[in-house]
């Protein structure tokens, strides 16, 4: 009567476009499934051939290796790409369409956010942080110690120092320091001027010298990182509290409650305050230990130290 | 099956890297070493007390351009 009925079969029946949105998330699922088996077996397979290249590679820049390295993550990529193409075409196309069908007003349009959610947190939260995690171990393989590259730098200047002499006079010359590029050597005999070249591996200094500046102040860049992610959590943690305020009426609760609250927004500025500092440290240290490395480049790595400071 | 074709394409990947040549040519390994240019004109020593520009004693010329001052090589290099 009146066309009550038929609406409340609406209400209590399930739409046909479920069976469709249930088949597209199980396959969704799977197909992802199978991206993130791909993805492991590549990264898996692919990592201690990495560390191994990267030993084997002769060349001086190591480019050998990383053209491997940009090839696999390369391959990485495409297995993210086909997630995302699918994702679109496949989840997204559907939800749009069905969305333009189905009122959200109506009881089923949960349904239907509820397919989209499940989609997006499977792809968004679990596919992309298999594939953050999967990439960062990639990309830990270029890490190399350079201690043993600086060491053996000191040991062929400690070897090379005294051995030349002047070749007008035959006088002996003492290089004083680890030269990176040609430089001038009078004799200090004839004072004859004479060239001296640094060895290839003496001229490398200068590539590896700030990252080995940054190995060596990892522990303040790791300081400053912690520093400057807490204030994110604090917030949240803030946040949970607020939230657990709303339903409560007991007034010493709500007092603790606040306190509590009080208390996680003073760390929450300490954290705001301090962070720069920390990095301000990090930097001037690793400056520091970067001109002890290379003391010649000195004036121009100032520069850049004033112009970064200016950009955090 | 899987397997094999994730390997495959890591050799086929490694072969073609070491394959590839690089930008510039080979890249030349060298030792430390000293040398020295006397006057190709008159045989005489080049000190660095005269400048570095010109021969003292004949006046051949090295270097064509005016020195500035640089990291090891400053303006008082030049010859006068």
């Amino acid at each position: 009567m009146f066309g009550f009925n038929k609406q409340k079969n609406e209400e209590t029946e399930i739409p046909e476009w479920n069976a469709e949105l249930h088949e597209s998330k199980e396959r969704w699922f799977t197909f992802l499934e199978k991206l993130e088996a791909k993805m492991e077996e590549l990264a898996t397979a692919a990592i201690p051939e990495l560390k191994q290249l990267l030993q084997e590679d002769e060349d001086l820049y190591k480019r050998t290796f990383h053209r491997v390295l940009a090839g696999i993550n390369g391959q990485l990529n495409n297995i993210r790409e086909k997630a995302r193409d699918t994702y679109e075409q496949k989840i997204d196309s559907l939800y749009y369409d069905l969305n333009a069908q189905v009122s959200v007003l109506s009881p089923h349009h949960d349904l239907l956010s509820d397919f989209r959610t499940a989609c997006s947190d499977r792809y968004h939260k679990d596919f992309e942080g298999k594939f953050d995690y999967w990439s960062s171990q990639i990309e830990k393989t270029q890490e190399r110690d350079l201690e043993i590259e600086y060491q053996k730098i000191l040991n062929e200047f400690e070897n090379i120092k005294d051995k030349f002499s002047c070749k007008q006079c035959g006088g002996n010359i003492t290089i004083d320091k680890i030269f990176l590029i040609e430089t001038y050597i009078p004799c200090p005999y004839c004072k004859s001027q004479n060239t001296f070249a640094p060895s290839t591996q003496a001229r490398m200094l200068q590539n590896i010298a700030r990252g080995l500046a940054e190995q060596r102040t990892v522990h303040l860049y790791e300081a400053f990182e912690t520093e400057n992610n807490k204030e994110r959590e604090l917030y949240h943690q803030r946040h949970e509290l607020s939230l657990s305020k709303i339903h409560e009426k007991d007034s010493k609760v709500l007092n603790d409650i606040k306190t509590k609250m009080d208390q996680l927004e003073t760390d929450r500025q300490n954290a705001i305050e301090n962070a720069p500092k920390l990095y301000q440290a990090y930097l001037r240290a690793m400056y520091d230990e970067w001109n002890k490395i290379t003391p010649d480049l000195k004036e121009h790595n100032e520069k850049m130290y004033q112009n970064q400071l200016q950009y955090k | 099956m899987e397997e094999k074709k994730v390997t495959s394409f890591l050799d086929k990947l490694k072969e073609k890297a070491q394959k590839q040549t690089n930008y510039g040519g080979e890249t030349e390994i060298t030792d430390a070493q000293m040398n020295l240019r006397d006057c190709p004109n008159c045989g005489a020593g080049r000190a660095k007390q005269d400048g570095v520009t010109h021969c003292a004693y004949c006046g051949f010329e090295f270097i064509q351009v005016k020195l500035t001052d640089g990291f090891y090589i400053k303006k008082e290099d030049n010859s006068i």
